[in-house]
């Protein structure tokens, strides 16, 4: 437990996943990113990375909108305030948890 | 997914995400730098030279012509890239340099309509205004800006010695000179071609 006596602040179990972290890491760096950027980036098959971002979406993380670039479709994901305010708390608690380890 | 990593993996993964996410966005980066440098350093030179040989300075609206080249070619380069996402950061340069161009433009258009204004009430006498200093200045301001946005002090150091050296150049030449617009061709070389080559090696390291 932390000197303060507190219990350690729970990890996000949305955020606690490798690719959907991997994910939100891009995405707060970036902004925006289209699928095909995030399916290179990440080495996560279409499949996979269409079922992840899906449940980002859902817990109202991203934005995705679906549109066209010229003639191709286009997938755009865009994090939002919520999903900022998530990775951060996320962050947050990793670092409670190794600054206690530490100790 | 995998939930059972520990936070310091948690941690590192975010790092080398972002890290590699970067590597892949910097790609590039310098072109748009390489590709104005040289635009404005090649438009110097023959505006120089139509001048010196016409002997009037209506060459210097070639400039407008170089903004729609360049515009045309950073649109090829961009259309020709991966599909990389903008960072905030290259935002922020975007929108550094869109001004800096919306200033530029907007002062040499603002010199022809009071120009003209003058002209049309008979408004006598001459008005000197240093146009050259002028945008050598806000150039090296955004290339200072640039650098620092980038975290790249070579950048901002290559800005602030391009435009010292400008100043310097434009002071030494005899006033309304062609060879004052030279001082582009200065900046062209040290404030974008130079700082853009070192980034692109930067970036593809």
């Amino acid at each position: 437990m932390p000197e303060n006596g507190k219990l350690f602040k729970p990890l996000d179990p949305l955020l606690h996943s490798e690719l959907r972290l991997a994910v939100m890491s891009i995405l707060l760096d970036a902004g925006s990113a289209d699928f095909v950027y995030l399916k290179a980036e990440t080495g996560a098959t279409s499949g996979n990375l269409s079922v992840q971002l899906d449940k980002l979406q859902q817990a109202g993380y991203i934005e995705v909108t679906k549109g066209f670039k010229g003639k191709m479709p286009q997938t755009v994901c865009r994090i939002t305030d919520e999903g900022r305010n998530a990775f951060a708390n996320y962050v947050e608690a990793l670092r409670s948890y190794i600054s206690s380890g530490n100790r | 997914m995998e939930n059972n990593f520990s936070a310091e993996n948690s941690l590192r993964l975010i790092t080398e995400t972002i890290e590699r996410s970067r590597r892949t966005m910097a790609k590039n980066s310098g072109k748009p730098m390489i590709l104005w440098g040289s635009l404005v350093a090649a438009t110097s030179i023959v505006i120089w030279a139509l001048w010196t040989k016409t002997g009037t300075p209506m060459w210097n609206l070639l400039w407008f012509a170089m903004s729609a080249l360049g515009g045309i070619f950073t649109h090829q380069l961009t259309r020709n890239r991966e599909k990389v996402p903008a960072t905030e950061i290259s935002r922020i340069l975007g929108k550094v340099w869109m001004w800096f161009g919306i200033f530029a433009t907007g002062f040499y258009v603002l010199l022809w309509v009071v120009a003209l204004i003058r002209y049309a009430a008979h408004i006598d006498g001459v008005v000197t205004v240093e146009m050259t200093m002028l945008l050598t200045m806000m150039m090296g301001l955004c290339g200072a800006i640039s650098g620092s946005v980038m975290n790249c002090k070579t950048v901002s150091a290559c800005s602030v010695v391009a435009t010292a050296l400008s100043v310097i150049f434009v002071l030494l030449v005899p006033d309304g000179s062609p060879l004052q617009i030279l001082t582009f061709l200065i900046l062209g070389v040290f404030a974008l071609i130079i700082p853009g080559v070192i980034l692109q090696r930067k970036a593809n390291a």
